[in-house]
């Protein structure tokens, strides 16, 4: 009821909220405190439901449908805690706290001077209200006998919870999901700004203070979802850090439309242009963030993940639709409104050779970029295909390739105008430093014209920023964030064309104690270590000792497979071989138990068939079930003796047999039966199955078999892994670090504009608000 | 002047973007089919249907791959060699997606995907089982 009863809380008073700031935003200006008040009374009633939800959560409350679903005793800690979050409904919570929380630090910013307080905020209540409306429709607080009602009476609380799905188990999932959220949460803040300034008809005040918070959502946004590349490599075993999986892409093309946002903005702020540029991206990024809650959400893509994607309902269903659909209307509507004042704004015409329209044209790529990743994800929703991954890697490559010469060149481009002699003269040393690096990727194995010409931009991009961001670094200034991201994104192209095109991989059927070469290193598989995760208490996990040998160097790696009680499955974790300048990685495949019966002796014969077998006539008869009592409880034991009645026709005898099996533990031994007259043959038998018609009916596994052709016990057991060599993928890796350093200190530098230094008069401004407003 | 040559030199370059999009699009785009439709297209596709669990099943080690037989939504039964081990939950899917061609009447898949089924059913019956108990 708490639960409830707090958002419920929260979405009245976010509507008072709205309300209030709006009335404000026309004029009514005593209507602001009103505002303010509601929004601190919706924000805080969020949190204090995500707090309930994490209280009833860490105590084990199960009678809540959610945590019943998601939650179990058997978690440590950190898991406990990320099954706030392995659901749908508590996904909106958290959603919804971070928006809270963030909400509070805006409305704090926003009340300290002439900031857009009462447009941005409307929007930003407007927002929470629609994410109350989703928790009431799909609330994490529903019993299990609210969730149930034909199952279980009021008051029911099992004792354990169905526990978190094994694949999530694990550290990335405390912090990648959310991490991602904050980015979600932090977009709606320039979008609240964007829509603020068109309510305002005003937009150029907003570029002076927005900056710090875009480049906070892309950076957090950023991260989250590179920490789920790096979850899917080095534990989900997807083999690769990206899949274009719907999943990861509808959070990638927000971000990559903040980021084309976040440079136009920096060029607005220099020039005055591309107002118009500024309000469509920033706004634009929220909407996907909203279009790919819906992707994710929603269920439509379910046939083409491979995440599992879970029906929301109806209800839900609508909620998302009528949540975007709602916000795509404001922001269109407000654009045609004031339709013709932005016409009116100073249309852009800057030479080609500035940094504004480099910024401009970057940003345009950028879009071209998110773009493809949203036609290539959205295709399946309109038509019934899909595309290949080649798709969008193909579409990317030119416009990676554009990127690192604007990112280049770049620095060396002044605003307003630039001189082309010294432009040339001052690419002479990086170009040569690119050209040296180039030409020794070619000596090592770079061969491919593209990605020939894509290293060179790479490092043509990389040297230049390094030079410049020494220069900076030596003047003790703090304003090298920028030429640090660029680094960063220079040596993550790199790692891409070492790892991704020039990536190798080779299957290997490795039998126990029997060395394989591949890639320049001896492959010895070496037997099962049985171990316990303790994160999984439930499953018993298995790792496959692999020994790699190269030049008297030696190192055992340890992928992992497991059957998950959990999924009715195999897990499988790869593990992998980090050095400098490549990775070695290795996924399991499957292990092969060797059988004594060749293939083709086994056969599946359907009760009451006559089947012709090596010139014999069999019909499986019936089971015979030994000495089993009714009903075979002994089969639940795992010990029992199970066989099948054959009908054998050998020429003109015609012979029963009863053809046995002792089975210990579940695991058959099976011992041979012959014909009387006949020697030639072994029948055993293998297994049962008994089925609907339609699924093959009543059949026994029966193994006929000529005696001298059974290798009996000769063979070991084969483990067989795909081993791949991923060139440079440290790069790749560490250019991700140097990117997200280079949020870290755009932010600090640009600290000022958050309030430090902005002028601190809010009554005056307030008025001069409400004038602009009656225009 | 410079204005002019931008603006007609952002155009082409948008359309060769665009065109080239376009042909790359149609090339990657990978439709579904059923086995029938599959046999007659040299394109990738993806089909959809049910694993045959009563046919013989194997992973074969030498090549590294998974063959099965899978009945699509016409019950079409074809064999499918998938370039790989067994998938994830394939015992319990009820429902495979396989993404490839079909050659000499076997489609070779390149990706499976497994949809288990809806657990939301299941579920239920979990809740009364641990009611009753």
């Amino acid at each position: 009821m708490v639960g409830k009863i707090l958002i419920y809380i929260s979405f009245f008073a976010s509507l008072i909220s709205v309300a209030g700031f709006f009335l404000a935003h026309l004029g009514k200006d005593n209507f602001l405190k009103i505002g303010r008040t509601f929004f601190h009374i919706t924000a805080i009633g969020f949190i204090s439901a995500a707090v309930y939800l994490m209280y009833n959560i860490l105590t084990h409350q199960f009678q809540f449908a959610y945590i019943w679903e998601q939650s179990s005793t058997d978690l440590q800690l950190p898991l406990l805690i990320s099954t706030f979050w392995a659901g749908q409904e508590g996904s909106f919570m958290l959603w919804a706290l971070f928006t809270a929380v963030i909400g509070i630090f805006l409305l704090n910013f926003v009340s300290k001077g002439d900031r857009l307080e009462p447009q941005a905020m409307a929007i930003y209540a407007l927002v929470l209200s629609f994410l109350g409306v989703i928790l009431i429709l799909k609330s994490p607080f529903n019993y299990l006998w609210e969730a149930f009602p034909k199952e279980v009476d009021f008051g029911f609380r099992p004792p354990e919870g169905r526990g978190l799905n094994p694949l999530l188990q694990n550290f990335w999932m405390s912090i990648h999901p959310p991490t991602l959220f904050i980015g979600f949460a932090a977009l709606t803040v320039p979008f609240a700004f964007a829509i603020g300034s068109l309510m305002k008809n005003e937009y150029d005040k907003w570029v002076q203070f927005s900056v710090p918070w875009i480049l906070f959502s892309g950076g957090v946004l950023g991260l989250g979802i590179m920490m789920g590349g790096y979850w899917a490599y080095s534990i989900l075993g997807w083999g690769g850090y990206w899949a274009w999986d719907p999943v990861e892409n509808s959070s990638l093309i927000p971000w990559i439309i903040n980021i084309a946002g976040l440079h136009t903005i920096i060029a607005q702020k220099k020039t005055g242009g591309y107002k118009k540029t500024n309000i469509v991206l920033n706004i634009l990024a929220f909407l996907l963030v909203l279009y790919s809650t819906f992707l994710t959400r929603s269920g439509i893509l379910g046939d083409s993940s491979v995440h599992s994607f879970v029906d929301p309902g109806a209800e839900v269903y609508l909620a998302l639709i009528l949540f975007i659909s709602s916000f795509t209307l404001i922001s269109v509507g407000m654009i045609l409104f004031r339709y013709k004042s932005l016409r009116d704004l100073r249309t852009d015409n800057s030479k080609f050779l500035t940094k504004e329209s480099f910024l401009f044209i970057g940003a345009i790529v950028l879009s071209l970029s998110a773009l493809v990743v949203f036609v290539g994800t959205s295709l399946p929703i309109v038509s019934k295909s899909t595309v290949d991954i080649s798709f969008y890697n193909n579409m990317n490559l030119p416009i990676a390739i554009v990127l690192m010469i604007l990112i280049g060149l770049g620095l060396y481009i002044e605003w307003k105008q630039t001189e082309t002699a010294k432009l040339l003269q001052n690419i002479l040393l990086p170009g040569a430093l690119s050209l040296i690096a180039t030409i020794i990727l070619f000596v090592i194995g770079m061969r491919d014209p593209v990605y020939i010409l894509f290293g060179f931009v790479s490092l043509f991009a990389f040297f230049v920023n390094a030079r410049f961001a020494l220069r900076v670094i030596k003047t003790g200034k703090l304003n090298f964030g920028g030429m640090l991201a660029h680094i960063g994104i220079a040596l993550f192209f790199l790692g891409i064309i070492g790892s991704g095109r020039y990536s190798d991989e080779v299957n290997l059927s490795l039998e126990q104690g029997i060395p394989q070469e591949a890639f320049g290193y001896k492959f010895t598989y070496e037997g099962i270590t049985p171990f316990m995760d303790p994160n999984n208490a439930r499953d018993t996990m298995f790792a496959f000792n692999v020994r790699l040998e190269k030049d008297n160097k030696e190192m055992v790696l340890r992928p992992v497979m497991f059957y998950s009680s959990f999924s009715d499955g195999i897990m499988k974790n790869p593990d992998i071989a980090y050095f400098s300048y490549k990775d070695l990685y290795i996924s399991p495949m499957s292990l092969e138990e060797p059988s004594p019966f060749p293939k083709e002796s086994i056969h599946n014969l359907k009760k009451g068939v006559t089947e012709k077998i090596s010139g014999l006539e069999v019909e499986f008869v019936d089971f015979d079930f030994g000495n089993m009592q009714k009903g075979g409880k002994e089969m639940a034991s795992g010990n029992y003796i199970l066989g099948a009645i054959l009908k054998v026709k050998d020429g003109q005898t015609e012979e029963t047999i009863n053809v046995r099996t002792q089975f210990v533990n579940g695991a058959p031994s099976p011992s041979p039966v012959t014909l009387q007259n006949n020697n030639n043959f072994y029948f055993y038998f293998l297994n049962m199955s008994v089925k609907g018609d339609e699924q093959g009916g009543t059949t026994a596994t029966v193994s006929i078999v000529d005696p001298s052709k059974m290798s009996m016990g000769s063979q070991n057991e084969s483990f067989v892994i795909t081993a791949a060599i991923k060139p440079f993928i440290s790069v790749l890796w560490s250019g991700i670090v140097i990117l997200c350093f280079g949020f870290v200190f755009s932010i600090i530098r640009r600290r000022k504009e958050l309030g430090i230094k902005f002028p601190d008069n809010p009554e005056p401004e307030k008025n001069k608000s409400v004038k602009t407003n009656k225009k | 002047m410079t204005m002019k040559i931008k603006v007609i030199l952002a155009a082409v370059v948008l359309v060769v973007f665009v065109v080239v999009g376009f042909v790359s699009f149609m090339d990657n785009k990978i439709e579904y089919a059923t086995f029938n439709q599959a046999k007659n297209k040299k394109k990738t596709v993806e089909v959809k249907g049910v694993w045959v669990k009563d046919k013989d099943a194997k992973f074969d080690a030498a090549t590294s791959t998974y063959s099965f037989f899978m009945k699509d939504d016409d019950m079409t039964e074809m064999k499918v060699v998938y370039d790989g081990a067994k998938p994830n939950n394939f015992d319990v899917a009820d429902m495979i997606v396989a993404k490839g061609k079909v050659k000499d009447d076997v489609f070779y898949a390149k990706e499976i995907l497994t949809k288990c089924p809806s657990k939301y059913e299941g579920k239920g019956e979990e809740v009364q089982k641990m009611y009753n108990q």
